[in-house]
């Protein structure tokens, strides 16, 4: 099934998840279903504890529900093999973790040129694009710098960077503002925007921020495992 | 990029990565040392085998198993045809650096002097004196004594001969030759020494060959009896021009050598004579198969009763101290795998639980399991190389050191101390097997922790602190 302007980007049906504990049994996510809408601003909200991570993952294709179906521009992702599913993670999502997650041992050039190396891009490409984004970004200046030498807010830029070097589907994050000042937060959401109607990239965040919540396109709420 | 990335890692925990490289290092040192020092012990035993009896040795059918306890019955019928065939083919011929007949002989030695009357059996060899001062000069290796020059035996028509130490002492000769360190022997009721008592007959014949060989010679003397190829008695005067001392006891008081005529003449009398031997020092070691297969061939072409054998079935002593020696290096090298190995595993497990999250991470980036497991073993293949490099190259240095120390030692088989020398370590098998070696312990060594780092779930990673 291939994708089409109109399809959504995700569809889930019927998904749940729950956490094993020897023999207790935590529900995470109790049948979940929703849309989303390709090239959105998506924020799933709700308290700590409700699930939002969860759904999160599983829309990422980096955890498996126990039970349902999981479509990402119109592919059944539970069906692919771990190979064909780390590719097509490697194609078509983009991360931006909390805690930026940036390799430390590379600059924030390899950082964001990273992506590009998995899907083989020729080094030429790799650099020209590579450039172009970290100067997006904000961040030309920085490119020989290591993680460890830049401010957390920069941090997160390398890490947008990196998310949307690929040009993906879809961008997932997980409370993206969460380690950052005020300030530097809503640059990071303004950044974020610009960058999604830039590259007409879909949006997903798990967030409490209330800034987030108020730039969103589509807002999913989501209490003890069962949206709201 | 994987190298670099690699390269980058192991980077991260200096410490860790550099105690973990010196012990492959040291693994590596302690192997080549070993090595080096084996090495050495095999090209200096290997020397002084070939120096003495060269490479190949062709002889009668027959003699190898039977023949020294009866050397007469097993002479090489005209062996100059033999020798020149040998020495004509085109392919023996670049091969050879000597080619020499010898004769061995067994039989009772005697010193019937005004002093002393004393005889012992004794185990003889007759050998060309020159050729054996070029067979002396050999040295492929480098791992030879310094050569000096020896014309005890250099004149083939004398009765000049050496003896073996044990043999002068017994024979009462240590005075007369001024052997240092040699008792006398006490007298005895029997005077007849270490060997049976000679009939009448024979010992009135040696008394003679003493008496008139005295006459014409200054050096002391000892008379061979030896039985002829067609069983009789023969006796000849050897003049004892010094004593060569040999490393085996039972071979030292065994030991007389004499100009191959000499011992043709006790052996063969009036008859032909013969040799029982026809030795072959080849220019080089690695010739040694293929000069014995063209041997073997142009023994089968001429029909010729005659067989041959190479230096190690000639000495079996040398095939067991290689053996020894390969069996200790294999048993250092099983320990330093071992080290190793518990290094590399401690060292890449505590870098995998390190860097959890980070491999969650370039997971969900869409990096395959293969991808994480190749980066691993390429981090303890790093680890094991730059170890590795850093051990020979310690091993380079401490051999240079200790070959200009001038150390000395009296390996087996020698009676002298001599320079104590390591050899380069560069014997492909050596260098790159203990360097690869390494190198492949490093990687397979991590391939548990890459494993482990390989199948972690992306979510738990990711929660990892």
């Amino acid at each position: 099934m291939s994708e089409t302007a109109t399809s959504p980007v995700v569809r889930l049906e019927h998904i749940a998840r729950a956490y094993h504990t020897g023999l207790v049994s935590i529900p995470a996510v109790r049948d979940i279903s929703l849309e989303i809408e390709p090239r959105v601003f998506s924020v799933i909200v709700g308290p700590s504890g409700s699930g939002k991570t969860t759904l999160l993952n599983m829309i990422g294709c980096i955890d498996v529900p126990d039970s349902g179906r999981v479509e990402i521009r119109g592919e059944d992702v539970l069906r692919l093999s771990d190979n064909a599913l780390a590719d097509f993670r490697a194609r078509t999502i983009g991360y931006v973790f909390q805690s930026f997650n940036l390799i430390p041992v590379l600059s924030a050039f390899e950082n964001v040129e990273y992506p590009l190396l998995l899907l083989n891009v020729p080094v030429a490409e790799r650099r020209r694009r590579t450039t172009a984004m970290l100067e997006s970004v904000g961040l030309g200046a920085q490119a020989k710098q290591r993680p460890n030498e830049l401010s957390g807010g920069q941090k997160q830029r390398v890490a947008i960077a990196r998310a949307l070097i690929k040009e993906p589907a879809l961008v997932l994050a997980d409370e993206p503002t969460a380690n950052l000042d005020s300030a530097t937060g809503t640059s990071i959401i303004a950044l974020m925007r610009r960058m999604q109607e830039e590259f007409h990239t879909s949006f997903i965040f798990c967030t409490h921020d209330p800034r987030l919540m108020a730039e969103a396109d589509q807002t999913f709420s989501i209490r003890d495992g069962v949206l709201v | 990029m994987l190298f670099r990335l690699a390269i980058r890692n192991i980077s991260r925990n200096r410490r860790r990565s550099v105690m973990t490289a010196a012990l492959v290092a040291m693994g590596a040192l302690a192997l080549l040392l070993f090595g080096a020092f084996t090495t050495y012990i095999f090209a200096g035993l290997e020397t002084g085998l070939v120096q003495r009896g060269g490479h190949l040795a062709v002889y009668r059918s027959g003699y190898f198993l039977f023949g020294p306890g009866n050397p007469a019955a097993y002479g090489i019928d005209d062996y100059q045809t033999v020798m020149r065939d040998i020495g004509d083919d085109p392919a023996l011929k670049s091969m050879i650096n000597v080619m020499t007949p010898t004769q061995a002989v067994v039989g009772i030695a005697g010193n019937f002097s005004a002093t002393t009357s004393a005889s012992k059996t004794f185990f003889g060899i007759g050998l060309v004196g020159a050729a054996r001062e070029q067979m002396r000069r050999w040295d492929e290796y480098g791992a030879g004594r310094p050569f000096a020059p020896d014309d005890r035996l250099s004149d083939p028509n004398a009765s000049r001969g050496v003896i073996g130490r044990g043999v002068a002492r017994m024979l009462g000769l240590c005075g007369p030759l001024h052997v240092p360190d040699c008792p006398v022997p006490e007298a005895r009721p029997d005077p007849a020494g270490t060997a049976p008592p000679l009939d009448p007959a024979l010992a009135d014949l040696a008394h003679n060959e003493a008496g008139a060989q005295s006459a014409t010679s200054t050096a002391p003397q000892v008379q061979l009896l030896s039985a002829t190829a067609n069983g009789a008695p023969n006796i000849v005067s050897l003049d004892v021009a010094g004593v060569d001392t040999q490393s085996v006891k039972e071979l030292d008081d065994n030991y007389v050598a004499m100009p191959l005529a000499l011992a043709q003449q006790l052996v063969y009398g009036r008859g032909e004579h013969k040799v029982t031997g026809i030795v072959l020092q080849l220019h080089r070691t690695e010739d040694v198969p293929a000069a014995r297969a063209r041997l073997v061939s142009l023994i089968a072409e001429r029909h010729l009763p005659l067989e041959v054998r190479d230096y190690r079935e000639l000495n079996p002593f040398f095939v067991q101290v290689v053996g020894l020696f390969s069996l200790i290096f294999l048993f250092l090298a099983l320990i330093m795998i071992v080290i190793v190995l518990f290094a590399v595993v401690n060292t890449m497990t505590m870098n995998v639980l390190e860097r959890t999250a980070e491999i969650g991470t370039v997971r969900a980036m869409g990096v395959r399991r293969a991808s994480i497991r190749r980066l691993f073993l390429a981090e303890g293949g790093v680890l094991g190389a730059l170890g590795a490099t850093l051990g020979v190259v310690l091993a380079f240095i401490a051999i240079a050191l200790v070959n200009h120390a001038g150390f000395q030692w009296t390996p087996p088989g020698n009676t002298d101390p001599v320079p104590f020398q390591l050899a380069w370590p560069t014997r492909p098998l050596l260098l790159l097997g203990t360097w690869l070696g390494l190198v492949l312990v490093a990687t397979l060594a991590t391939l548990p922790p890459a494993n482990r780092a390989a199948r972690s779930r992306i979510v738990d990673a990711l929660r990892h602190v």
